[in-house]
């Protein structure tokens, strides 16, 4: 599990910091660039000109020039990561893992759902700063970057601050597929939908989460009234637009015996989604304190999955599995699912040190530690058909 | 945690339902709901009654499940309403899209003498039966004046290979044409394949065209069906098919089968005679009550309730095909299937309500007649021009399709306004078939309690029905074969 | 000669309380019976009367109770129609309308 911030271990500016987001460069990726980029040392004598270093032993830090001594958790940056750093170099908050093949820009802890078992709980204060940061990575990011996903919170409180973001984004990072995740209700407004498409970026997806075939249900999970009419809504809005866009169903207590119902729903008045995701629960944030509502032993659901999953796929709706071991799915199952829990977060259980299928299956989430299946099992090699563990 | 409400204050405030459109039949002590675009529910007696009176709680499964499909809302939503008419605009798609199927009838003549054949002539009369290069000029005319996106045009006869040189004009020239128009073109040829030559099947293969044939089942009973001289019709057309796939790929040919009474009790030798050939699909077609069929009383050995045991049997060997693993598709289902389980219209002519006569197919005779249907033309053959619309040389693509011989068929049979029908749950999954009922009582809209089309239909919606609900693996099978 | 008169088909007359059934009810069941009974509607303001007359070798009796409930089922349908033919008219115009089934003008 990798820490995304922390507080210095020490710090000697001459001057507040003029700018919070930097790029990490060392001696290897040394250019004639400064702006924008702090030095990682880890030798004698550093390069001069630079307005930030960053080092890991105070020991170390550079003699006569602005440093800060990362949080010794921190300790794992390598150059290319991009971090933020408070103004008087407190606090340095991890922005992006070059390393790492996804990437999520937190652009606002403000949501206007309160869902149960939410892994980012909502926080009531200002935070702009989080979008101006954001705006700042992009333009220190190469344009040859893959990929980014915008997160929150609800993105979409920012209208069309957002929007602008995405146009950025798209103008900056032409080849990065862009992923953002939203309750998907300010699409209702027909207008900031056509915003949104006019962005024009081919790459850009957003994903709308839907958690039951009828506002109850939905509403309950979200903690908000009227919140399936207006997501329904506006995810017609966007199909109206031809903005790609991905509906996301979170498989907890709550919503399992529900989810053939909702494949249904989708496949029958959505089918022009790009893709559905069924997704295992991250037992953190809410999910943690709201425990005995939300866990449910994933094999206790294998019937509603599948059952799910032949609803919408047999139909050509695009389908996929996102964070579910193996062993607890129906095999016939293992071709929809994906390895998508970002590497930070892998973790095994001591049985999948025998397991022939490892290399495949996603393992868990640091959080599982809290809480996870009974019935994780090693498959044995040789029953597991090469067929059975093709990707998606 | 205190901050979280509980799922009870999410319920509607009032227990004050709103109906949206449904229509119901009761069968076997259930009853069968259906919105206004075929999505179902069976409820128990006692929910549907619920229903009916509208004295539903605020929430239980049985209101979410109606609500999830759209037959009740509260007043509020709006989401419904929106949804409803996305998918309403969706399966009512094709009539922009009209025509789509062009039939060019390119010569009369055939070798052959099926007794339940509508038409052909056994003639070597060229001239006199055969379609000319002017009237086929005037057909694509018209054909390229459909906006459909999609056009394809099929070769019919008679035998249609006996006028070969036609076809490949008509191809050369069609394909001509839209390289400015640039339509999604297809052909196929509706061939008994006894003269499927080298020269065709190469002229075939360079011009992506298909290869429809008859294949009535194992060889006594195709032969029985489809006399020839030399008597060996199946092993020329197993000959043709096997030929065909390998020249043109096997998802360029496919067969049709056509039910004779001799067909009634032999359903699965006739799926294993395919499956023996590598056709992975079969249409368990009913026998039309047309042309030489009623001439020759072949008609009245038609039994409707035996062509459902055919069908039901047909059908349930099919499903254990598929469990075992051999993938099989049985067309006629398929279609109904896709109007069950999908907002698309799967544009089959003969199950589409406004009729397929005119909107989904048109036919361009050897003579130059236009007809509104293939069926239609079998019946001028037999002396009566009730579908005739009109004449490629003397009238305009305006005049043909909104002529009274059309527009009269397509608005008496319509659907959802007729008796029975309009009222009728399983209106979604039907259609009008205005040649039909013509053909059987005498006018357009026929009389629904007697009808054997209307019989057969609502057995096969019901037979469907109760598979896809109560066995999972026939659900399996059925969604794949709508999503296909 | 000495011949018996030919019997005559089976017949019976319902009644139906004309405040709560419609004569349109009584006759859409009775297109739909069309096939087994005939059926002769006389209506009037405090009921209408129906006189079924059995085809063939129709079981009479065994039809009486089924077309008491389709007549029934009739009167329901019509409510149902009535209830809902506002919103059924609203969707179908939304469905063909040229702006298309959003509508742009719920943009803020």
């Amino acid at each position: 599990m990798i820490t995304l911030r922390g507080r210095s271990a020490a710090f000697e500016l001459d001057a507040p910091l003029t700018r919070a987001v930097w790029m990490l460069v060392d001696r290897d990726t040394l250019t004639p660039q400064r702006h924008g980029r702090a030095f990682l040392v880890n030798e004698e004598e550093p390069p001069d000109g630079f307005a930030l270093y960053f080092v890991a032993d105070p020991e170390c830090a550079p003699v006569g020039k602005p440093w800060i001594a990362l949080p010794p958790l921190l300790r794992y940056l390598v150059a290319g990561d991009v971090v933020s750093a408070s103004e008087t170099g407190e606090y340095v908050r991890v922005l992006w893992r070059h390393k790492s093949p996804i990437n999520s820009v937190l652009l606002t802890e403000r949501c206007d759902h309160y869902c149960v078992m939410c892994s980012q709980p909502p926080k009531e204060r200002e935070d702009a700063w989080l979008l101006d940061n954001a705006r700042e990575l992009i333009r220190l990011l190469p344009s040859s970057t893959a990929g980014i996903g915008f997160t929150g919170g609800e993105p979409t409180i920012y209208g069309d601050r957002l929007i602008e973001l995405l146009r950025l984004c798209s103008n900056l990072l032409p080849d990065a597929d862009v992923h953002v995740l939203s309750n998907g209700r300010r699409f209702a407004d027909f207008g900031f939908a056509s915003a949104w498409a006019r962005v024009g970026n081919p790459r850009m997806m957003v994903g709308i989460p839907i958690y039951g075939a009828e506002p109850t249900l939905h509403d309950y999970v979200v903690q908000a009234e009227g919140a399936f009419d207006e997501t329904v809504q506006g995810i017609v809005n966007l199909g109206e637009v031809r903005a790609r866009t991905e509906i996301r169903v979170v498989i907890h207590k709550q919503t399992a015996p529900a989810l053939p119902e909702i494949a249904e729903f989708i496949a029958r008045n959505l089918p022009f989604v790009e893709q559905v995701a069924l997704m295992g629960l991250e037992m953190v944030g809410f999910a943690r304190a709201n425990m005995d509502e939300v866990w449910i032993d994933p094999v206790d659901y294998r019937t509603e999955l599948a059952e799910a999953v032949s609803l919408l796929a047999r139909r050509g709706v695009k389908t996929m599995i996102y964070n579910h071991q193996l062993c607890l799915i129906d095999r016939e199952l293992w071709p929809f699912t994906v390895r998508s829990i970002s590497d930070w977060k892998n973790e095994y259980h001591p049985e999948c040190a025998k397991c022939s299928v490892i290399e495949r299956c996603g393992g868990f989430f640091f959080s599982a530690k809290y809480r996870h299946s009974d019935h994780i099992a090693a498959i044995p090699s040789g029953s597991a058909r090469r067929r059975d563990v093709l990707p998606v | 945690m205190s901050r979280f409400r509980q799922l009870e204050s999410f319920r509607p405030d009032t227990a004050q339902w709103e109906l949206l459109p449904f229509r119901f039949e009761r069968l076997n002590g259930r009853v069968l709901v259906t919105n206004m675009v075929g999505e179902h529910v069976t409820l128990a007696a006692e929910e549907f009654n619920e229903l009916a009176e509208k004295r539903l709680p605020v929430d239980s499964p049985l209101v979410r499940r109606l609500r999830a499909k759209h037959l009740i809302r509260q007043p509020g939503d709006r989401s419904p309403s929106t949804l409803l008419a996305l998918k309403s605009r969706t399966r009512y798609r094709r009539l922009a899209e009209s025509t789509g199927l062009h039939i060019f009838v390119v010569s009369l003549r055939c070798e052959h003498s099926c007794p339940y054949c509508q038409v052909s002539r056994q003639s070597s009369d060229k001239e006199r039966y055969d379609m000319s290069l002017e009237t086929a000029e005037r057909g694509l005319d018209m054909t390229f004046r459909s906006p459909s996106s999609a056009i394809k045009i099929e070769f019919q006869g008679g035998e249609p290979l006996l006028n070969f040189g036609l076809i490949e004009e008509i191809v050369r020239r069609a394909e001509q044409r839209n390289r400015n128009e640039g339509r999604n073109l297809g052909f196929v040829i509706a061939t008994n394949l006894a003269l499927l030559t080298d020269e065709v099947l190469e002229f075939c293969a360079r011009h992506n065209v298909h290869i429809s044939t008859s294949l009535d089942g194992p060889a006594d009973l195709h032969n029985k069906n489809r006399p020839r001289p030399g008597r060996n019709s199946w092993e020329l057309a197993v000959e043709g098919i096997c030929r065909a796939r390998e020249a043109l790929g096997v998802e360029r040919v496919s067969a049709l089968m056509t039910t004779t009474k001799a067909s009634l009790d032999r359903v699965r030798e006739i799926v294993d005679c395919y499956l023996e050939l590598g056709l992975h699909g079969i249409f368990l077609r009913p026998l039309s009550p047309y042309g030489f069929a009623i001439k020759t009383k072949s008609y009245s050995a038609y039994d409707a309730e035996r062509w459902l045991d055919f069908y039901r049997d047909g059908l349930a060997y099919i499903l254990e095909l598929n469990r075992r693993g051999v993938p099989m598709t049985e067309y006629l289902s398929s279609v109904i299937l896709t109007k069950m389980l999908t907002n698309r219209e799967p544009g089959y002519v003969d199950l589409t309500s406004p009729a397929g006569i005119g909107i989904g197919a048109i036919v361009y005779n050897y003579d130059g007649s236009v007809y509104a249907s293939d069926e239609g033309r079998m019946l001028a053959e037999m002396g009566d021009e009730t579908f005739r619309l009109g004449h490629l040389a003397t009238d305009t693509y305006e005049e043909i399709l909104t002529s009274e011989a059309l527009l009269t068929p397509l608005e008496e049979s319509f659907a959802p306004s007729a008796p029975m029908c309009s009222d009728c749950a399983f209106e979604p999954f039907c259609g009008s078939d205005p040649v039909y009922h013509y053909a059987t009582s005498g006018d357009f809209l026929g009389r629904k309690p007697e009808s054997d089309f209307c019989r057969r239909n609502m057995a096969i919606f019901k037979h469907l029905l109760d598979l896809y609900e109560s066995d999972p693996s026939a659900r399996s099978t059925f969604l794949s074969w709508a999503g296909r | 000669m000495g011949e018996t008169a030919p019997d005559r088909p089976a017949s019976v007359e319902l009644t139906f309380d004309a405040a709560s059934h419609s004569v349109d009810a009584i006759q859409r069941a009775a297109y739909r019976f069309s096939d087994r009974v005939s059926c002769e509607l006389v209506s009037g303001d405090v009921e209408h009367r129906c006189v079924l007359t059995a085809f063939g070798d129709v079981d009479l009796d065994a039809q009486i109770a089924d077309f008491r409930t389709e007549v029934l089922d009739q009167v329901l349908r019509e409510r149902i129609r009535a209830e809902t033919e506002p919103i059924r008219t609203m969707i179908l115009a939304q469905a063909f309308s040229k702006t298309g089934v959003v509508d742009p003008r719920n943009a803020s």
